[in-house]
């Protein structure tokens, strides 16, 4: 493993055209290759060859697959893997019948799905009476209990039916029960039937619940329906799930192939492609091209190194385990290629911070837990969508769990309680002002740590920003950037400055005789940084303006220059006192909730305000600190030596995320 | 409490959520999609996805629409919540809007039964029938036989007023288009009052953004009303909104005569909203073969997108005005309303097998 990032070599290669298809394939299963267009052909010799024409544009296969995919999510089916089809074996693309299948796998569910609207309106409506019914309305409901003198009763019934109600015509008498709103309509049609109300009272009394009792059955009957068509309605596609899954596969590798020979260039008989692969995967992609074409090709490699910096794609070197970390330097940009991989610096910094802000075996066990349970739920449920606790925050957790017990160990903290002795000093003794043996007794002894531990951060960041300058051969800024050694020298000298101002307790300035020598000096440098610029511009044929331009740039330039170090470095040390800050904040609040707890005088009580106590802080605290920990990285950390000017290493594969452009 | 304390909070939490809204590309995939049940499925992994839920146990587009304007109603009194009593006060007749929205398709509903003798038990569910603001009894005006039932039915509330200056046998002629005018009308008063009590801040926002929605729907009336039913200049007066710069004119050329009083509002018309004067110009120019109906609804068609153009314009501009005032609410209502009713259209358009080149030109998309 290198902390640099990965080398990278470009490949340039001609095969046959009858061998393109399986070349791509090849190289798709490999998924090391990032292909990008052959602009590097001088405009006569492009102009010689031409584009990719395909049969399929790719937003219509795009479109297809997307198809596919909405149609299989809406059974639950669940994609198939790619890399374990065998893609030798795959039939010719049929667009216009897979449309076909497509267009029937829909057309079923649409009209399964017209069924259950009219399922639903029928629900409504018998909701609406017994509604009433529930609700005491009665006066918008007509109640009748009678006998027909005319035709049939199930004729009455199937007229009736069109007006919608409950209806009980299988024995006399007959109940009808109706929306009030419609008792014209009903009585136009019973009055054809010669329909004789009941003067019974018994039967009157009965019939109202005989029809609620029937309108609760019907309801249930049709919700009983309506759910099983909305079985039906995946079952219809999930019936289709071989096809639907071959289709997608065909599809998507059609897809990819169209995004990958897009960046291809053709004469008549031959292919040419050209793309970035990283520098310990060169011989497998030659032999993968050469197996492929069964030797029909040439290829050639050109070093990164014979080509603009900004042009090569970068990946990073950090390993897996490391990967929460490695997406919060992807969150903040992509390194230059060739510089240092911030990634594991990250780790360490980031933990470190956490740990001194969030310092408890027991809350850290805690955290470790949640990302462990999270972890395995997110495993088991790889189609899950991510919730509040994501994916992300699952795996950062197995970090910050371990991270905060170690603090908590060195602190003697376990939920906020001082249950063993601390390795390294007691915090809620020193925040409670109790601690009196050993060398951190006070809360300024703790800001002190976090003020040493940030100058080691910055110091650090410097480091890797002149290594990183070296590499690029940028001398220039390597001496005269204020992240560079004269700002790094003036940062020293600031140090010892303060150190001595606070060791003598805030009395005297100290002194001593080289520091004014090399202060002064450090600032001619700076303010020489203009002219020697100038000069070096000259020497290139790049400088612009005349003499005054350039006396105002460099006093300009070395006033903003001084001001940006002293300001700066001042602001970005003084910054590290939130760690002290939050971690104080911790100590102080845990101890809070337990006063808190004993106030009541009872165990019960004293255990809830101690537990809710304790998830207040694991949330809140946890969440601060998590966020300052992120802040401090980007901010202090990243700004000394993290360009983030590179572009990232996309290679195709069968996993790429590759859309229509 | 300051500015700052009273937005700062709903500022951000409104932003956050209209980024989102902006950032979502649900509704491209909506129309890509081939089928209804395709591009409900496209709601899934959106704010959206209970809709699609609800349109996967019934099927039933209805349902779908009800479910969203009891989003639009829980969306305003949660933002209803978050702000100070001013503020609260002036969601609230914005919400009054909702509110009469509904009132109106459960008033059209009981014409459609009481006076035209339709069936209606397939429509009265798609009422949302629970308290918005006012405690209308819906159940009661879906089930009234005459209007004064209605009118007893919004007793308690401000269209109770309303309401009762009108008598079934005002329906038989006009339909319900005066009493909905009367609704309107009722809701800029209550806008109007709300408006005043706001921040001056907040109230210059307000009616900046009001009096030009008031314009355009005064213009409508004009256009649609004057033009299309050829109603008297007397009619067209009661009709108009008094607020913004064409009502206020209008209520001046009260005693003109017909002709008069059209030319005048005409001049004001095109002195302020120029472009529009000249899209209507432009049917014409395009097409001197039209109808009068076919011209009269190409015109409303142009006066309807220039109004959703310039709100859109206004709204945009609010997002980058000052962020701790009412712009921002404003905005949020507007941004996730039009939200709604594309959706709500583009489900529609599916419903009817519309193609997706025609949902594009029917929804300027």
């Amino acid at each position: 493993m290198s902390i640099f990032t990965e080398k990278m070599k470009m490949l340039t290669a001609v095969v046959m055209e009858t061998d393109r298809d399986a070349v791509v394939k090849a190289l798709l299963a490999k998924g090391v290759m990032e292909f990008v267009r052959m602009d590097f052909l001088p405009a006569d010799k492009m102009a010689r060859l031409s584009g990719h024409s395909s049969s399929v544009p790719r937003a219509v296969l795009t479109d297809m697959r997307v198809r596919i995919e909405t149609l299989m999510r809406e059974a639950g089916i669940d994609l198939p893997d790619l890399e374990s089809v065998d893609i030798g074996d795959l039939p010719p693309l049929d667009m216009e019948s897979n449309r076909r299948l497509l267009d029937r796998v829909s057309g079923s569910l649409q009209s399964v799905r017209n069924s259950q609207k009219e399922l639903n309106t029928e629900i409504n409506e018998i909701s609406e009476l017994l509604r009433y019914q529930r609700e005491g309305k009665m006066e918008y409901l007509d109640l009748r209990v009678g006998r027909i003198t005319h035709s049939t009763a199930s004729e009455l019934l199937s007229r009736l039916s069109q007006i919608g109600g409950i209806f009980l015509f299988s024995s006399e008498p007959y109940i009808s029960l109706t929306l009030k709103r419609d008792s014209q309509r009903v009585s136009d049609v019973m009055d054809k039937f010669g329909w004789t109300e009941s003067t019974d009272s018994e039967e009157q009394k009965a019939a109202l619940d005989e029809a609620v009792g029937k309108a609760r059955a019907d309801i249930e009957e049709k919700k009983r329906q309506l759910e099983e068509l909305s079985h039906t309605a995946a079952g219809k596609i999930a019936g289709r799930k071989d096809e639907l899954s071959s289709m997608w596969v065909n599809v998507r590798i059609h897809e990819l192939c169209e995004h990958v020979e897009s960046k291809f260039s053709y004469t008549k008989n031959t292919t040419l492609f050209s793309g970035w692969v990283p520098a310990d995967r060169q011989d497998e992609v030659e032999r993968t091209i050469y197996e492929s074409s069964s030797g029909r090709c040439i290829i050639e490699w050109t070093d990164a190194s014979d080509l603009p910096r900004e042009e090569v794609p970068v990946m990073m070197t950090s390993p897996k385990i490391l990967n929460p970390f490695r997406r919060m330097v992807d969150n903040y940009s992509t390194p230059e290629y060739g510089s240092i991989d911030p990634t594991p610096f990250t780790a360490v910094a980031y933990l470190a911070m956490f740990a001194l802000m969030f310092a408890d075996l027991g809350q850290g066990f805690i955290l470790l837990l949640a990302g462990i349970i999270g972890t395995i739920y997110y495993k088991k449920n790889p189609l899950k969508k991510d919730g509040i606790i994501s994916r992300y925050l699952c795996n950062l957790l197995l970090y910050l769990g371990p991270a905060s017990m170690i603090g908590g160990i060195l602190f003697g903290s376990c939920f906020g309680l001082p249950v063993f002795p601390a390795l390294w000093f007691e915090y809620e003794a020193v925040v409670a002002g109790t601690a009196t043996e050993g060398l951190i007794t006070t809360i300024y002894d703790i800001l002190g740590i976090t003020i040493k531990f940030g100058i080691v951060i910055i110091y650090l960041g410097l480091v890797l920003n002149w290594i990183n300058l070296v590499r690029k051969k940028r001398f220039f800024e390597l001496v005269f950037d204020k992240n560079g050694i004269m700002g790094g020298l003036i940062y020293t000298l600031g140090i010892w400055f303060a150190f001595g101002f606070v060791g003598s307790g805030y009395r005297t300035f100290p002194s001593a005789s080289w520091f004014a020598p090399i202060l002064i000096a450090s600032l001619i440098v700076l303010f020489l940084k203009g002219p020697v610029g100038y000069i070096i511009a000259k020497k290139n044929g790049k400088a612009e303006g005349g003499i005054g331009h350039l006396v105002v740039d460099t006093i300009m330039d070395f006033v903003v220059q001084v001001l940006e170090i002293f300001s700066g470095f001042l602001s970005n040390t003084l910054s590290f006192m939130r760690v002290a800050g939050l971690g104080i904040a911790h100590a102080s609040l845990m101890s809070a909730f337990y006063q808190m707890a004993e106030m009541p005088g009872n165990t019960v009580a004293y255990i809830a305000i101690a537990l809710i106590g304790n998830v207040l802080v694991i949330v809140l605290e946890g969440l601060s600190a998590g966020i300052q920990s992120l802040r401090l990285n980007y901010y202090e950390f990243f700004t000394k030596y993290f360009t983030g000017k590179g572009i990232a290493f996309e290679p195709v594969s069968f996993k790429s995320r590759i859309v229509a452009d | 409490m300051g500015k700052v304390s009273d937005y700062a909070f709903i500022n951000a939490k409104l932003r956050a959520r209209i980024g989102i809204i902006r950032t979502e590309t649900v509704i491209d995939d909506m129309i890509k999609a081939p089928t209804l049940s395709e591009a409900v499925a496209k709601l899934d992994g959106t704010r959206f996805s209970a809709l699609a839920e609800i349109y996967r146990a019934t099927g039933d587009l209805q349902q779908v629409e009800l479910a969203l304007v009891s989003n639009e109603i829980a969306s305003y009194r949660e933002v209803a919540s978050y702000l100070e009593d001013r503020g609260k006060a002036f969601i609230n007749v914005l919400l009054e809007k909702v509110e009469i929205d509904n009132l109106k398709n459960a008033l059209r509903i009981w014409y459609s039964s009481a006076i035209r003798g339709h069936q209606i038990n397939s429509r009265s569910p798609y009422i949302e029938k629970r308290l918005i603001v006012h405690p209308i009894d819906y159940d009661k005006i879906l089930n009234a036989s005459s209007f004064s039932q209605v009118v007893h039915s919004l007793q308690g509330t401000p269209y109770h007023d309303v309401a009762r200056q009108f008598a079934d046998k005002d329906f038989s002629s006009m339909g319900l288009f005066p009493l909905e005018i009367a609704l309107d009308h009722l809701w800029f008063d209550q806008l109007g009052k709300a408006e005043a009590a706001l921040s001056s801040e907040d109230r210059k926002i307000a009616s900046a953004i009001f009096s030009t929605d008031v314009d355009l729907k005064n213009i409508l009336f004009i256009v649609r009303y004057r033009f299309y039913y050829n109603i008297s200049a007397e009619t067209l007066d009661r009709i108009l909104l008094p607020y913004g710069t064409i009502g206020k004119e209008a209520k001046k050329l009260g005693t003109m005569s017909d002709d008069e009083m059209m030319a005048r509002l005409k001049r004001i018309v095109s002195y302020r909203y120029p472009e529009i004067v000249q899209e209507i110009e432009s049917i014409r120019a395009m097409a001197d073969d039209l109808t009068r109906q076919q011209e009269n609804a190409m015109q409303i068609l142009k006066i309807e997108n220039y109004l959703a153009r310039t709100r859109e314009k206004e709204y945009s501009r609010l997002l980058f005005g000052n962020p701790f005032s009412i712009g921002v609410v404003l905005a949020y209502f507007f941004i996730s309303r039009q939200q709604d009713s594309l959706i709500q259209a583009v489900l529609s358009a599916k419903y009817y097998n519309w193609e997706e080149g025609r949902i594009r030109e029917a929804l300027h998309i």
